[in-house]
């Protein structure tokens, strides 16, 4: 169960530029994650997540408010933190000229245990299927991620902190990812992960935050999320839309913006799909398609008028 | 563990310093080489011909004699004219410390690691410093080859004094280089300013050489090429106030580095 205070972010700001150039990329973020737990930061692209990691591992200072890691200021004390932390880049670089292996032995080194940890390393790249001998020009994006996954998890830090962790990772590896997360979570760590894609914080974390143009809409729990969850559900009827079908769509409590035109109806479905199938029942249905929202979507739904969905 | 950064720097640049050292090695063998083939006296003849601008563009002052032995002829045809030359490695070198790492983005993982900013700095410094010093070792080394080949009578300590000099100098480029870039980031920027300095440098040094003895000379005291004059070397040897000079200058600028990286954003 979540016990200690691992991140505790209080009223961090970050403004770029100066002048009429000024922008802020994050404003009056509080925020705290708990041991034992994994936090999903998520936000679309721009929203300031990145801004938010970089400042915890002090690549970049804030213009206002503070942060701590394990209790420890993250700008005084960030060489004893980084001991204890594992980061994956959104965008991760690599010495393009160096093997991963190479990699690996310099990045432990750093660390200061170089036997200890590539021996995990080794287990690591096994277990991602991670040809650690190939020079980092010569691998795909895939297994760059991969090898940035291993340098971030192999002297077991205490808190991961991954950037975009799965992107262009193939859905067997994002498989593997997930368990190795679960593992993790099972031995106490805690892990503080953004991302833009919901299904992925939905599968793994158990409490997510809402960043949007560099505010903190809201921090909750994954089951609430999942309440909210809803789908874009479009139907192509052989012949013209049943009648009477629009009006009964539009009187179910778990369907809205409904939207009839010619044999096509649109609309969006909050909750299971099989009072939608029995409504259907009548018409003769050559297509459906059935689309996840997007996190904006989401979010707008969650939080329009300050009032839940359902 | 102290010396990582350090370790790995250096292994991912020894091929560059072998091919810089190689290529300068080889001018410094073939310059060597051209000395047989000269009458020294005509040189000095011919040098007597030229506007004294042009004279103290290829770094030659007053002291034409010197010029008119083979070790003068060495480092007229070597040292002089590759004042420019000589700057390239350290800038490129400088340019790694930080502004590379942070355009390429790596600068971001490895100052995610236990490590502090300052340590990647001086690490790095070190590591490019010493692969300053391998340069210009494979550089005395090419000469040394030049001179069991053209079976010449040369003053080969001198040469050696005018060769290792370039050390301190080239070390000194590289701190400005590094200062330059932690202070304006951005990589481009940073190294047309570090390319203005170094020809600005070298304008300054052969305006100060050509108004010797007017009100305009002192210009050339800005200059630090000033203070890596071959023909100076040849006459008085090693110089040790500016040797220690150039030491101490990049010591400081080193040190002001360190204060303003460990106060900046990283850039990505």
């Amino acid at each position: 169960m979540a016990s200690a205070t691992v991140i505790e972010i209080s009223s961090l700001s970050k403004t770029y530029g100066s002048g009429s150039q000024q922008t802020a990329a994050l404003r009056n973020l509080n925020l705290s994650v708990n041991q034992g737990e994994i936090f999903g930061y998520l936000g679309p692209n721009g929203a300031g997540k990145t801004t938010t990691i970089r400042m915890l591992l002090d690549l970049i200072r804030p213009s206002s408010g503070s942060a701590s890691i394990f209790g420890m200021d993250v700008r005084d004390h960030s060489v004893e933190i980084h001991k204890r932390v594992g980061f994956l880049p959104g965008e991760l670089s690599l010495w393009e000229g160096r093997t991963g292996q190479q990699i690996i032995h310099y990045v432990a080194s750093v660390r200061g245990d170089t036997k200890g940890i590539t021996k995990q390393a080794d287990e690591l790249a096994k277990r991602l299927q991670l040809d650690t001998s190939k020079r980092v020009r010569d691998l795909s994006s895939g297994n760059k991620r991969k090898l940035g996954l291993v340098l971030a998890m192999m002297h077991s830090p205490d808190l991961l902190i991954l950037d975009e962790p799965t992107n262009g990772l193939d859905p067997l590896v994002q498989q593997t990812f997930h368990e190795m997360m679960d593992e993790f979570r099972d031995k106490g760590k805690t892990v503080f992960l953004s991302s833009h894609i919901l299904s992925e914080v939905q599968a793994i974390c158990d409490r997510a935050g809402i960043l949007r143009d560099g505010d903190l809409k809201a921090v909750e729990s994954i089951e609430k999320l999942m309440n909210v969850e809803f789908h874009w559900v479009d139907v192509q009827f052989r012949d013209v839309v049943p009648e009477g079908l629009a009006r009964q769509l539009q009187q179910a409590s778990a369907i809205s913006h409904v939207d009839v035109n010619g044999s096509r109806v649109k609309m969006r479905l909050v909750g299971d799909f099989d009072p939608l199938l029995r409504m259907l029942g009548d018409g003769y249905v050559k297509d459906l398609r059935v689309e996840e929202p997007s996190l904006e979507e989401i979010f707008l739904a969650y939080y329009s008028d300050g009032t839940e969905v359902r | 563990m102290i010396g990582s950064v350090f370790l790995e720097t250096y292994k991912q640049t020894w091929k560059q310093m072998v091919y810089w050292g190689g290529g300068l090695a080889a001018m410094a063998l073939m310059v060597v080489l051209m000395v047989p083939l000269f009458d020294m006296q005509d040189i000095k003849d011919l040098l007597q011909t030229f506007p004294p601008i042009i004279l103290a563009m290829v770094g030659i002052g007053k002291e034409l004699e010197i010029f008119a032995t083979n070790e003068g002829f060495v480092a007229m045809g070597f040292f002089g004219k590759s004042a420019l030359i000589f700057a390239v490695y350290p800038v490129v070198m400088g340019m790694r410390i930080t502004a590379n790492e942070e355009d390429a983005g790596t600068m971001d993982l490895l100052l995610s690691l236990p490590v502090q900013r300052a340590r990647v700095i001086v690490e790095k410094f070190l590591a490019y410093s010493v692969s300053i010093v391998g340069v210009v070792l494979l550089i005395y080394l090419g000469m040394q080859i030049g001179v069991s080949i053209a079976g010449i009578d040369l003053d080969v300590a001198r040469l050696a004094e005018v060769t290792f000099y370039l050390i301190p100098m080239m070390v000194f480029i590289m701190a400005v280089t590094v200062l330059i870039a932690v202070i304006v980031r951005r990589r481009s920027v940073a190294l047309g300013i570090v390319t203005a300095f170094v020809i600005a440098s070298y304008m300054l040094q052969a305006i100060g050489a050509v108004a010797e003895g007017t009100v305009a000379e002192p210009i050339g005291s800005i200059s630090f090429l000033t203070y890596y004059n071959a023909g100076d070397i040849l006459t008085q040897g090693f110089i040790w106030p500016h040797i220690a000079g150039f030491l101490v200058v990049s010591a400081l600028l080193l040190l002001a580095s360190l204060y303003q990286y460990e106060r900046r954003d990283i850039a990505v």
